[in-house]
């Protein structure tokens, strides 16, 4: 465990000296700041319209977050040759693997957190009640965003990171569909279509800004077990990770 | 299996290219066994398969045949990559971190003593202690040289792999770093070097193997190597009129007695008779053909 965690501070630390991490926090304070200036617009319902707008932002934050931090750390590493040493002598590639993947999970929860706290300030100021659901919303979201950052590794160990990104938004888009909508991207084929959405995950467990904004009670128990689905799911993901990544050549 | 830290059998690695339409055969049925303690040089011209070879035995490229075992294990294992320290060829860490911060990050994962005394002798061996506060990114190819150097000596390890440790590196840091091989050695390590530098090979190893186009062409001791096979010379001093005069006269292994017979007929006064060698560059151009690629 030793060495993991002390790959992922490694590569916590080397995320916070580099620029994207700054940059996507400027992008989330402008965004706090947009819908602090909500008010001034004379809109009704205010405070359900800046925790809608909160929590959406919260959500594609956390695929931007994904994509920005994670798609670029393997080929890094071996454009820069930085992983030949690292994985010929005091990790394997499961712990290379685990060490990256922890490192950027641990920023992405502070920044979704960071985001989280950012509304409820907001929310604050303006005098609107915080719901108590929040927090458990974000909490969902970080796990949403730790499943995306295992698919951003997954894909980073078999395609270009331009690539990366795209396949990461598709698969973030396609895993909200209902079946029906997803069996209507290729209605001749209604039974494969079925297979595979049943296969891909379904992200929207993760996304509970309506019932939130509309002051509904969220059971505790859809929490824990929509916690539990993305989890198994991340797990699920950073096996097939490891799989592409132990059969790669290191040239 | 302790008294053989290396040993590579019938190694082949072949490289797919266009979605598998055509392949390339980086290295082509080489083997060779390394002996504990022993500073092997491998040796090649570019694209001879060295750096393949190296990945292979570090279990960073799949052989696509034969065998490679690092005392008896595969390599990969946790058990191997504890007992070895690697010199990658242009090495190039995370810059945004200091030698220190690197050094105590890689000592932690090796599960080994992080404490800063310990961190700052082994900066202080590769001469690097005056800089251990500095971002990598501010650091020259040598002082990045240094820093891998300095990673890989920190285990101590049993088996040190060199892959052109000495590439960039000004003279007098070449020196420095042959010396460290040399008491690495000395402490009982095995080192394999890999280098394009044959004076550096033929100064430090006891033993080389050359590649050419993925193949090995030449393997034995440095002496056997060096030492051409039926040339000797042969020094003697001759009086003139009073003036002593040293010649030297090279000849072959069957005319060596008759030429010691004829010079001491003449009344000479043989100092020497000793084997030619060449250079490790002739045995090297000799056997690569002398071109690359």
């Amino acid at each position: 465990m030793r060495p993991v965690m002390t790959f992922a501070l490694m590569t916590l630390r080397s995320l916070l000296r580099r620029r994207t991490i700054w940059g996507i926090s400027i992008v989330i304070l402008i965004a706090l700041v947009g819908i602090g200036q909500v008010p001034g617009y004379g809109v009704s319902n205010q405070g359900r319209f800046m925790l809608d707008f909160g929590l959406f932002g919260l959500e594609i934050g956390t695929l931007l977050l994904a994509i920005g931090l994670a798609s670029n750390i393997y080929p890094r590493d071996r454009e820069r040759k930085t992983v030949m040493p690292i994985i010929a002598v005091p990790l394997s590639r499961g712990q290379y693997l685990m060490g990256r993947f922890v490192g950027a999970a641990l920023v992405q929860a502070a920044a979704m957190l960071a985001g989280c706290l950012g509304l409820m300030v907001i929310l604050m100021l303006n005098e609107h009640a915080i719901p108590p659901d929040l927090f458990p919303a974000t909490g969902l979201l970080i796990v949403e965003g730790w499943f995306l950052l295992a698919v951003v590794f997954f894909f980073s160990f078999w395609t270009s990171p331009p690539l990366n990104a795209p396949l990461t938004i598709l698969l973030f888009i396609v895993s909200q569909m209902s079946v029906s909508g997803f069996v209507g991207l290729l209605p001749t084929a209604p039974g494969i279509m079925r297979t595979l959405r049943l296969l891909l995950p379904h992200m929207d467990v993760f996304h509970i800004k309506d019932p939130i904004a509309h002051g509904m009670d969220v059971p505790g128990l859809y929490f824990l077990l929509a916690m539990v689905y993305g989890l198994s799911y991340m797990v699920f993901m950073l096996a097939v990770a490891l799989a592409v990544f132990r059969k790669r050549d290191l040239k | 299996m302790e008294d053989c830290p290396l040993q590579v059998t019938h190694l082949g690695k072949v490289f797919r290219r266009r979605l598998g339409l055509s392949s390339f055969k980086a290295v082509d049925s080489v083997d060779f066994r390394m002996s504990g303690g022993e500073i092997m040089g491998f040796l090649g011209p570019n694209g001879a398969g060295k750096t393949t070879t190296i990945k292979c035995i570090l279990g960073l490229l799949k052989p696509f045949s034969g065998s490679i075992t690092l005392w008896g294990e595969h390599p990969g294992s946790a058990k191997v990559r504890r007992r070895i320290g690697y010199v990658p060829e242009n090495p190039d860490y995370e810059d945004l971190f200091t030698p220190l911060e690197l050094l105590t990050m890689f000592a932690s994962m090796r599960r080994l003593d992080t404490g800063r005394d310990r961190m700052m002798a082994i900066l202080s061996r590769v001469g690097l202690s005056s800089w251990e506060t500095v971002r990598l990114k501010n650091f020259s190819k040598g002082m990045r040289q240094r820093v891998s150097l300095a990673l890989a000596l920190q285990s101590e390890p049993d088996l040190l792999i060199m892959d052109e440790p000495t590439g960039g590196l000004d003279p007098t840091a070449r020196k420095e770093f042959r010396d460290i091989i040399l008491e690495e050695n000395e402490r009982g390590a095995s080192v394999f070097l890999s280098s394009h530098l044959l004076s550096e090979v033929e100064t430090v190893c006891r033993r080389a193997v050359i590649l050419a186009r993925g193949k090995k062409v030449v393997e034995g001791d440095m002496e056997e190597l060096l030492r051409t096979e039926d040339r000797y010379s042969i020094r003697y001093r001759l009086a003139h009129g009073g003036i002593e005069e040293e010649k030297e006269v090279e000849v072959g292994e069957e005319s060596l007695q008759s030429s010691i017979d004829d010079l001491r007929s003449r009344g000479v006064f043989i100092i020497r008779i000793a084997p030619v060698y060449r250079s490790l560059e002739d045995v090297f151009l000799s056997a690569t053909g002398g071109g690359g690629e």
